[in-house]
């Protein structure tokens, strides 16, 4: 890729403590990038022209992992589900969407410190310019943070390694308000105990750029706004009952019909031989429902 | 030979995943499908902890 013929439309340095909200255009990217090397950078994103649509950290999570990196997708929360970014680079490989975004309370309940640095209030404070509210602000995408999950599954922090120059490149494929913000956790690994500036450019992508971008699909289930039953944003804070609401769940009622399948014996003893009498006991049933259910994601998921 | 016959309990969308099934060609019917996914499952391999555990 000639990032060289990428057209640089403006750049800033992100000052210790601070985040912006960037409108960013389908087809720009942003480049977060260290300044002094060592800095986490929490980041979120809304549809520019909805902002109930945002950056889902469980949606990505769940489609690359708890490490995403460099030719994965940033995706929406659910009934959205579209890819929002797409991460064209990554020169350090070190993200991380288990943590929520660090918060006044924890530094106070742990800390003993109510006022400081934390990423949900810059994030607020940031995204403020656009009309959003603290209850807006959702958990972030970790930039440039070292992470893991232990034996009994506790999650830990570790410091990282980024120096200056290394970058993460996100490009916009929707219209969005990027936020990022630097982490406020100087008294954590999460920044090798520094909060320190970065650099933010936006650049126009190139048609080399677009290259990279694997094809997307579309689905019916990507819903939108025209799609719900309550299409309207409730404007004040009071939950009253809808005395008209009558529920529609899909599909429902859920009923349950037998099908008499015929076994021979060697289907059978096949049966017996791989029944999880663990979950269902004698019951050879379930047992076998189970087994047709664990064949079809084998067989069209790879799953084992 | 004894015939089994085991009454498979399906809810409406189950099912449709399996009429899907069948219809992309993998078997001709419900009952042929069932069979199939018995002799093509692959049981879960032994954990290595476990197996190792148990040597």
């Amino acid at each position: 890729m000639n990032r060289a013929d990428r057209k640089l439309v403006s750049t800033l340095v992100l000052e210790p403590g601070t985040g912006k909200a960037i409108e960013l255009l389908k087809g720009q990217i942003l480049r977060v990038e260290q300044v002094e090397g060592g800095q986490c950078v929490d980041f979120n994103c809304f549809n520019l022209h909805d902002y109930k649509e945002s950056m889902h950290t469980g949606r990505t999570r769940t489609l690359h992992g708890l490490y995403p990196t460099e030719g994965h997708f940033m995706w929406s929360a659910p009934p959205r589900e579209r890819a929002m970014m797409y991460i064209l680079e990554d020169t350090v490989r070190c993200n991380d969407v288990m943590f929520p975004r660090c918060s006044a309370n924890l530094y106070e309940s742990v800390y003993g410190l109510p006022v400081h640095t934390n990423c949900h209030d810059i994030q607020a404070e940031a995204q403020r310019e656009y009309g959003l509210t603290p209850d807006d602000v959702h958990d972030s995408f970790n930039l440039f943070m070292q992470t893991g999950v232990r034996p009994d599954g506790s999650l830990f922090i570790e410091r990282h390694h980024s120096v200056p120059g290394d970058h993460v490149d996100l490009l916009a494929l929707m219209d969005v308000l990027a936020v990022p913000n630097v982490c406020g956790a100087d008294i954590m690994r999460t920044s090798n105990f520094a909060i320190k500036p970065v650099r933010l450019s936006v650049f126009e992508a190139t048609e080399a750029d677009w290259a990279m971008v694997p094809a997307l699909k579309t689905w019916a289930t990507q819903r939108t706004p025209a799609d719900f039953r309550n299409s309207r944003i409730k404007a004040t804070r009071e939950l009253r009952r809808d005395p008209g609401y009558s529920p529609e769940f899909t599909n429902v009622p859920i009923v349950y019909e037998g099908h008499a399948i015929t076994l021979d014996d060697e289907e059978f003893a096949l049966l017996t031989k791989h029944a999880r009498r663990d979950l269902y006991g004698d019951d050879d049933a379930l047992a076998l429902r189970d087994i047709v259910f664990t064949w079809w994601e084998q067989t069209f998921l790879g799953r084992d | 030979m004894t015939q089994h016959t085991v009454t498979l309990p399906l809810n409406q969308q189950q099912r449709q995943l399996l009429e899907q099934t069948i219809a992309k060609g993998l078997a001709p019917d419900l009952q042929s499908l069932v069979r199939r996914a018995l002799r093509e499952y692959r049981a879960p391999t032994q954990p290595a902890e476990a197996t190792k555990e148990a040597s």
